[in-house]
C-alpha cells in the first residue's frame, strides 16, 4: 500500500532525525575559538569579556553555589554568546573528587581542599591547586513550628538539638533563649542530608568552634552523626521541602535554598545579608596552602560571636582550579569566567540570582591577583 | 509430542541431528550459515566476557577495602566524609546493608507478587479479549517509567498518602514490633519505599506470568472444565501446576529488580545503617544500592573501594537469587508433560 510505505519511510526519517539530534554533542572544554580575552586595565566586569570567547566548561560540586552559578553564567553568556557552563550540583565532596581526577574545569566547594586532597591533586596537577572564593552566604537554621513565629537559638542549644540531647520544643533551654516562655510540647524532628554536604561542614565547624562541650562529634563533618528519629533526605532541596512538610522539623539549609521557610536567629543575630557581610569582615582569615596565590581560609567563630552584628554561621564557597591548566583553551575559558565572577558586575549578577552576599572588595582584589598568575 | 524430522533439503543436515556432531555437519553448508553461527556465538562469548569483566572489576576494586584494617586506615576513619567511621571491619559495615537490601526486597515481593499474579491471571483467563490486550499494554507501560520518576511520585504522593495509615497502625497496632517506634512525621518510611518498589516489580512479574498462564495447554483446561470444575477450580487444577516453575522464576526476576533498585529508594526512605524491623519510623535500614548512590559522591578513595565492595556483595546476592531461580525451574518437571492432577473434589455422584 502506498500509504503504509510512505508512513514507514517517514517514520524512519523522523526517528533517524531525532536520534541524530540526540547525538549532537557539546564536547566538554573544547571551545571553537581559542582566542584569549584581553581585558584592558580600565575595562572590568561585563566590558572585559571577550565576546568571541566560546566553548563549554564542565564543572560541579557545591549545591549551595548552583543558583549563583546560574546567575554568573547567564550574565557571562549575555556577552559571550557561545559560552556554556555545565555545573553539576553533586555536592562539595564529589566536586573536589572530580577535580582531583581531572574531569572538571573547576570544582565548586564549600570547603577548601584538605591537606590530603592537596597531596592527591598534586598527582594530576603538579603545580598545585588554588582555592578561589567566589560565593558568600550563610547557613540558615530553618524550622517549622507554628507555635513559634520567631525563634532565637544559642550555639549550645543548637548543638544539643542536633546531637539529640534536646528532643522536644518545650525544653527549658529553648525557652531560656527566647525570653523564658516555654513553647507547647511538640516532637523535634531533625532533618538533614543523606549525602555529603559542604553546608554541613560549615555548620559543624561553627558548632565545634562555639559549643565544643555540647557538640562532641567534631568539626568539618560532611554529614551529621546519626541520631534516633533523624530524618535524612537526598539533596539540599529535599531537606527544605521536608522541613516545610513536617510540623516540628528543624534543619540546617543554605540561605539560597530557604525559600518560604523561616530561619531562626542564631545567638541573637538574624540571618541578613549585612550580618553575613559583617561576619566575613570580622572573622575571615586567609590560611593558604602551599601553592602560591591560594586563598583558602577559615572563620574565627569566637571573633564573629564577639561582634553582635555578625551572623554566626557564614558560608564561603570556593572555585578550585589548578595553578597550571593542562590545556590552554580550558584555561582561557575558566580564567575569563572567574575573572568576571570576581568583578562588581559578576558579584551583582550572582547575588541577585542567589540572594547571596557580594564578596568584599579586599577579597576580590586578591582573587584578581591570583587569577593573573594562573598559567 | 514427538518432533517430526524436517524434510531433508539439499545441503542441510536434519534438524534433530542435535549436539556438536550436528553442528559440525552444518559447517559443510553455505557460508551464510557459518557467518551467522560465528556472529551468534560471538555475541554469547561477548556476554560472558562482559560479565567476567564486571566481576573482575568489582573484585579488584573491592579487595583493598575488604582486606584493610578498618580501625587503622586513615581514609576509612576520615571524619569529613565519615560514613565508614567507627566500624572495625568490612563485614560490620555491610551487614546492616545486606539486611536492609533483603528486607526491603522481601517486603516489596510480599506486597507486589500476589497482586502481579492476580493481574496476570485476570488478563489471561478472566478478562474479555479486548480488555486484556489494553490491560497488558498498560501494565507493560509501567515498566517504562524511570525509577527517578517513581522516586518523585513516592515523595509527592505516597508519603503524604500513607500518613494517616502510619498513625493508625502505630497507635492501635504499635505492640507489634513491625509497627512500633516513633512514627516518621514526614513519611520517609520503609513502608513507603517498599510499596513503591512493589509497584516497580509489578510489570516484570505480570508480563512473564501472563505469557506463562496463556501457555497452559487448552486440553488440560478443557479436561478440568469437562470434569465439572468451576473456573477457579480449573485454574487451580490445570493452570497453577503447569505454571508453577515459570511463576517462581518470574517472581525471582522481580526480586532481582527490587534488590538492585537505587534511585527510588534513595529518594523516598530515610536511611541509617541499622538492623531494624520497624516499618513506620525515620530509622530505616539502608539498602546497598541506595547507600552507594548517597555516599559515592563524597567518598574518598578507600571509602569508594568500600562502597564497591558492598556492590560486590549485592552482585553475589543477585547472582545467587538467579541461580536459585534456574535451579527451581530446572528441577521441576518440564512444562508440557502431563502432571498428576488431583481429581476434582466434586466427583460425579
Amino acid at each position: 500500500m502506498q500509504i503504509t510505505r510512505i508512513g514507514a519511510l517517514s517514520a524512519i526519517v523522523l526517528a533517524g532525525g531525532l536520534a541524530l539530534a540526540g547525538c549532537a554533542s557539546t564536547p566538554s572544554t573544547t571551545p571553537t575559538d581559542g582566542s584569549s580575552p584581553a581585558p584592558t586595565s580600565a575595562a572590568s566586569g561585563l566590558d572585559a569579556i571577550d565576546p568571541t570567547l566560546s566553548g563549554t566548561i564542565t564543572a560541579g560540586g557545591s549545591s549551595a553555589q548552583v543558583a549563583a552559578q546560574n546567575g554568573y553564567s547567564a550574565a557571562f553568556k549575555s556577552v559571550a554568546t557561545g559560552f556554556t557552563l555545565n555545573y553539576n550540583p553533586e555536592g562539595s565532596g564529589g566536586g573536589r573528587g572530580h577535580f582531583i581526577d581531572g574531569s572538571y574545569g573547576f570544582a565548586g566547594s564549600d570547603a577548601p581542599l584538605s591537606a590530603d586532597e592537596v597531596t592527591k591533586a598534586a598527582a594530576t596537577y603538579p603545580d598545585g591547586a588554588l582555592d578561589i572564593p567566589v560565593y558568600l552566604d550563610g547557613v540558615a537554621v530553618a524550622y517549622n513550628n507554628k507555635d513559634a513565629s520567631t525563634l532565637n537559638l544559642s550555639a549550645s542549644t543548637i548543638a544539643k538539638i542536633f546531637s539529640g540531647a534536646i528532643t522536644d520544643w518545650s525544653d527549658p533551654a529553648i525557652a531560656a533563649d527566647n525570653g523564658g516562655t516555654a513553647l507547647p510540647s511538640k516532637k523535634i524532628t531533625v532533618v538533614t542530608r543523606s549525602d555529603s554536604s559542604g553546608t554541613m561542614q560549615n555548620f559543624t565547624n561553627y558548632l565545634a568552634g562555639l559549643a565544643g562541650s555540647d557538640w562532641t562529634a567534631g568539626a568539618n563533618l560532611g554529614q551529621l552523626p546519626s541520631i534516633p528519629g533523624m530524618d535524612l533526605q537526598k539533596g539540599g532541596a529535599a531537606v527544605a521541602t521536608e522541613i516545610q512538610a513536617v510540623d516540628g522539623a528543624i534543619g540546617g539549609v543554605d540561605h539560597s535554598a530557604l525559600g518560604d521557610l523561616v530561619a531562626a536567629s542564631v545567638d541573637g543575630v538574624a540571618l541578613t545579608n549585612d550580618g553575613i557581610a559583617n561576619a566575613m569582615a570580622t572573622g575571615f582569615a586567609i590560611k593558604p596552602n602551599a601553592t602560591p596565590g591560594d586563598l583558602s581560609g577559615a572563620f574565627d567563630y569566637a571573633k564573629i560571636h564577639a561582634d553582635t552584628t555578625a551572623y554566626p554561621i557564614p558560608l564561603l564557597s570556593y572555585a578550585i582550579i589548578p595553578a597550571k591548566f593542562k590545556d590552554a583553551s580550558t584555561k582561557d575559558l575558566v580564567v575569563a569566567y572567574l575573572t568576571f565572577i570576581a568583578s562588581a558586575d559578576g558579584q551583582k549578577a550572582g547575588s541577585t540570582a542567589a540572594k547571596s552576599v557580594p564578596l568584599p572588595d579586599s577579597i576580590l582584589e586578591q582573587v584578581n591577583a591570583t587569577l593573573a598568575t594562573v598559567k | 509430542m514427538t518432533a517430526t524430522p524436517a524434510a531433508a533439503k539439499p545441503g542441510r543436515a536434519p534438524r534433530n541431528a542435535g549436539g556438536p556432531a550436528g553442528l559440525r555437519a552444518q559447517h559443510a553448508s553455505k557460508a551464510g550459515d557459518r557467518v551467522f553461527l560465528g556472529l551468534s556465538s560471538g555475541a554469547a562469548w561477548l556476554i560472558l566476557v562482559i560479565l567476567a569483566g564486571v566481576a573482575v572489576f568489582l573484585i579488584v576494586k573491592a579487595a583493598p577495602a575488604i582486606a584493610a584494617n578498618w580501625s587503622d586506615d586513615a581514609g576509612l576513619q576520615d571524619t569529613t566524609s565519615g560514613f565508614t567511621l567507627g566500624y572495625e571491619n568490612f563485614w560490620q559495615y555491610v551487614g546492616p546493608l545486606l539486611f536492609g537490601t533483603i528486607w526491603a526486597s522481601f517486603l516489596a515481593l510480599l506486597m507486589g507478587a500476589p497482586v502481579a499474579i492476580g493481574i496476570a491471571l485476570f488478563i489471561s483467563h478472566y478478562a474479555p479479549r479486548r480488555l486484556s490486550g489494553v490491560l497488558g499494554y498498560l501494565v507493560d507501560l509501567l515498566a517504562a517509567v524511570p525509577s527517578v520518576v517513581f522516586g518523585l511520585w513516592g515523595i509527592v504522593v505516597i508519603r503524604p498518602f500513607l500518613g494517616p495509615l502510619n498513625e493508625f497502625l502505630n497507635t492501635y497496632l504499635g505492640w507489634i514490633p513491625l509497627f512500633g517506634g516513633s512514627v516518621a512525621q514526614g513519611g520517609s518510611t520503609l513502608l513507603a519505599g517498599a510499596i513503591v518498589l512493589a509497584v516497580m516489580i509489578l510489570p516484570i512479574i505480570t508480563s512473564i506470568g501472563r505469557e506463562i498462564f496463556l501457555q497452559t495447554p487448552s486440553l488440560h483446561e478443557e479436561a478440568a472444565l469437562a470434569l465439572g470444575a468451576t473456573k477457579w477450580e480449573m485454574i487451580r487444577l490445570a493452570v497453577f501446576p503447569y505454571a508453577r516453575s515459570g511463576i517462581i522464576s518470574a517472581v525471582l526476576l522481580g526480586l532481582g529488580r527490587a534488590l538492585g533498585e537505587t534511585m527510588a529508594v534513595a529518594m523516598i526512605v530515610s536511611p541509617k545503617l541499622i538492623v531494624s524491623f520497624e516499618l513506620l519510623t525515620n530509622d530505616n535500614p539502608a539498602t546497598i544500592a541506595s547507600n552507594i548512590a548517597n555516599k559515592f559522591g563524597g567518598a574518598n578513595e578507600m571509602q569508594a573501594d568500600a562502597l564497591i565492595a558492598t556492590g560486590l556483595c549485592l552482585f553475589v546476592v543477585s547472582f545467587a537469587v538467579n541461580f536459585l531461580a534456574r535451579a527451581i525451574v530446572g528441577r521441576s518437571s518440564r512444562p508440557g508433560r502431563l502432571r498428576r492432577v488431583k481429581s476434582p473434589s466434586a466427583k460425579a455422584a
